[in-house]
């Protein structure tokens, strides 16, 4: 929706003359968390993107405030970005304040002196992406911007293929060809990138994320345990604490099946064993849940209600809430390369890497199979590199080279491919928006620009 | 055949005979296809189960209703499954402490641009559908300086399953006159791309037998690789797997393990008798949308 602003400008604040904006901020604003740092910082802060409120303690927390919150039970949390694009500004609005704050971990941002880089994700609608340069600049003042797209950064971090002793390449050169696969809290990407620039014919997203893992442990757990339909904060714990990619999905699912419950139930296998307890947390005496290896014969203490009482700890000794994980560790991720277990009509993150690969020249497809990264805090769950690995060999024609690696720090990865990339001056100078630009030309043009479209 | 003379008068019955009969026992053995209905099985059900067992026939519109009764229940599962939790939506930001003069402005927006997007309460559907709205109005993206020669109406088909088409908007897109890309191609990446005229091939005779590996593209057919139009997010969307691939997997709902037996009310499927009762008991058609 290419519209001029002609009209509504006469009536924006004039800008400040220009003085060069002093400090590069990097912005990599996630639905999960926010990372965010300076150009000139080694990494970022990673900050929950998201305002919570907390119905026992009676507090809204915004975003970083979520380290001092005691208590986590029943927490309402609402997040201003959503499937990858920020559409409720009022709440992200709060968030950036509250990042931006002079006490915040970043320092204070002058936002006049600062230019922004800001990434967002491939397909984004013209709306949300008029309202993120409208935000930029009207609202906050930012000095210069660059609303890149965040796939696409992950081409100047370091590659994760080179042996670490090996120099890292100057700050502002992007790897030559990577395939990006971003796990991320909305939705997955695939998209391949040459010198960091995206193919965009062959980008691929396939709408199974951390957000929709973590809504089908719930219920499973609710079905089979405890309800926990309310407890969002609590099963992403329990997510990120307990579950894994499992390699053999029909192997690890018959050495937990539970047998119904008879005594037969066999747990351990070889001392391998899959089941694990839970520990939840009760917020007063423990914050944070963690996982033991299973104890069958505290459950069965529990069933018979004789309480947590064994010879080593005393009668009055705290009791726990344990919850029983067997197959509920490893099948809610399985549903990233069988999305059909539950009905969605996709194709599993091997075949969309492969539909990805299909769209690209034939003469292309080697180069990209042994240059796949994985980023993004789904892929953090154990098991999951070594399974796509595992299917793309053999799923593709002998003698291919497929080299699969998740990157350093899977979470950051994007932002410090930014802030390299920002490092060098002069490859960020050619790209960016000053405000100066925007209110001369306006916000179509922006966007055009943005879009690869249009002279500079 | 006769037995001797009867009291009344009877029609006269006569068996003629036929060429290969002869006398046979008043039994005899068929084949028979499909299930036998055993009646001490089907006990405890109702007329449909008996039809669609003993019959073996399910008409089509029954097998219809089944299945779009599961159809629903998959995508209400689905819609549950990417949902945020309710109570979310009303978590209110707080007001600041400081700076009670400075509050009310930003709150509120500096702009009438920044006022409006403050205030809006669109969700993400909502501008993907303006988005499709407008393409499908225009045949034009946002970012496009002109429309596309042809203009269609805005698919939702995932771009891998759509067949390919003479006039979609993809291979129509106008090339921009002076692409600015950032960052442009540097030069090593354009010296290592064949340029467009003929290269001299040295191929030898001992490799014939390996396939001839593809040229690299050229560096104009890259250009046209790197400048095309982004995916619109429907485009983008993974496509289902081949029709070739195995089908869907079930587990049970009980425990999770494999799905043996299906419910024959509600089609969910459990492993074994203890979980199949504890479904009847508890969640057979027990939970509504």
């Amino acid at each position: 929706m290419a519209r001029q602003k002609a009209h509504s400008l006469i009536n924006a604040p004039a800008p400040a003359p220009a003085a060069p904006p002093t400090a590069t901020l990097i912005l990599d604003a996630g639905a999960h968390t926010l990372k965010a740092g300076f150009s000139t910082a080694g990494t970022c802060h990673i900050i929950p993107n998201c305002l919570a409120r907390s119905d026992r303690d009676r507090r809204t927390y915004i975003a970083a405030d979520l380290a001092s919150c005691r208590d986590f039970g029943e927490l309402a949390v609402r997040r201003p970005v959503e499937r990858g694009y920020i559409v409720d500004w009022s709440g992200e609005k709060a968030v950036w304040e509250h990042v931006f704050a002079a006490g915040g971990v970043l320092g204070g941002v002058v936002a006049a002196e600062t230019t922004l880089v800001l990434t967002e994700q491939p397909g984004a609608p013209a709306g949300t992406a008029r309202m993120s340069d409208e935000m930029v600049f009207e609202e906050f003042g930012f000095a210069g911007y660059y609303r890149a797209l965040g796939p696409a950064l992950n081409a100047y971090a370091p590659s994760p293929f080179l042996p670490s002793t090996a120099p890292p390449p100057p700050p502002g050169t992007p790897l030559e060809c990577l395939l990006v696969v971003d796990a991320g809290h909305s939705h997955t990407t695939v998209t391949p990138l040459y010198h960091g620039r995206p193919l965009h014919p062959a980008c691929r997203r396939l709408d199974i994320g951390g957000k929709l893992l973590t809504n089908h442990l719930k219920q499973l757990l609710s079905a089979r345990t405890f309800d926990v339909h309310k407890e969002v904060w609590l099963v992403n714990e329990i997510k990120e604490d307990a579950c894994f990619v499992s390699q053999h999905f029909a192997r690890d699912l018959e050495r937990t099946w539970k047998h119904n419950g008879s005594p037969r139930t066999k747990v351990d296998d070889g001392g391998d064993s899959i089941v694990q307890d839970y520990i939840l947390p009760d917020y007063e005496t423990i914050t944070r849940g963690f996982t033991r290896p299973h104890d069958p014969t505290l459950t069965a203490r529990n069933r018979l209600g004789l309480g947590l009482a064994t010879t080593s700890t005393p009668a009055t000794a705290p009791k726990e809430h344990i919850l029983t994980l067997g197959n509920e560790r490893f099948v809610p991720p399985e549903l990233l390369f069988t999305p059909s277990d539950i009905g969605i009509p996709s194709a599993g993150l091997t075949g969309t890497v492969l539909q990805s690969l299909a769209a690209l020249p034939a003469s292309l497809r080697p180069a990209f199979l042994a240059n796949i990264v994985v980023v993004g805090g789904t892929a953090l769950l154990p098991g999951l590199v070594e399974r796509l690995r595992a299917e793309l060999r053999a799923r593709v024609e002998e003698g291919t080279e497929v080299r699969v690696a998740r990157a350093g720090d899977a979470v950051g990865n994007c932002w410090l491919g930014g802030a390299r990339m920002a490092r060098d001056g002069g490859g960020l100078g050619r790209v960016v928006v000053t405000r100066g630009e925007y209110f001369e030309h306006g916000e179509g043009w922006v966007r055009r620009r943005f879009a690869g479209k249009g002279v500079r | 055949m006769a037995t001797g003379p009867l009291r009344f008068r009877t029609p006269h019955i006569e068996e003629l005979p036929t060429t290969g009969s002869k006398q046979s026992p008043n039994y005899v053995y068929m084949a028979v296809s499909g299930q036998q209905e055993d009646p001490a099985k089907n006990w405890g059900t109702n007329n449909r189960k008996r039809a669609r067992a003993s019959v073996g026939k399910q008409t089509d519109q029954q097998r219809e209703a089944l299945s779009a009764r599961q159809q629903r229940e998959v995508e209400r599962r689905i819609k549950d499954l990417n949902s945020d939790y309710k109570p979310a939506l009303e978590v209110v930001v707080p007001k600041r402490d400081g700076g009670a003069g400075v509050g009310s402005a930003a709150k509120a927006g500096k702009t009438p641009n920044t006022k409006k997007i403050l205030a809006s309460g669109k969700t993400f559907t909502h501008h993907l559908e303006d988005e499709e709205a407008e393409i499908a109005r225009t045949g034009r993206r946002d970012g496009d300086a002109e429309a596309p020669p042809a203009t269609h109406r805005a698919s939702k088909t995932p771009l891998a399953r759509r067949k390919a088409r003479e006039d979609s908007s993809l291979s129509g897109s106008p090339a921009p006159v002076t692409p600015m890309a950032p960052p442009p191609l540097p030069r090593s990446a354009q010296a290592l791309l064949p340029s467009s005229n003929a290269m001299e091939i040295d191929v030898e005779d001992d490799d014939d037998e390996y396939d001839s590996i593809p040229a690299l593209p050229s560096e104009a057919e890259m250009e046209a690789l790197l400048n095309a139009p982004p995916l619109t997010y429907n485009q983008a969307r993974s496509a289902p797997p081949p029709p070739g691939a195995p089908p869907p997997r079930r587990f049970c709902e009980t425990c999770g393990y494999w799905g043996r037996v299906k419910c024959m009310k509600c089609g969910a499927m459990t492993c074994s008798v203890a979980c199949k009762d504890d479904h009847d008991q508890f969640k057979c058609l027990k939970m509504y949308a």
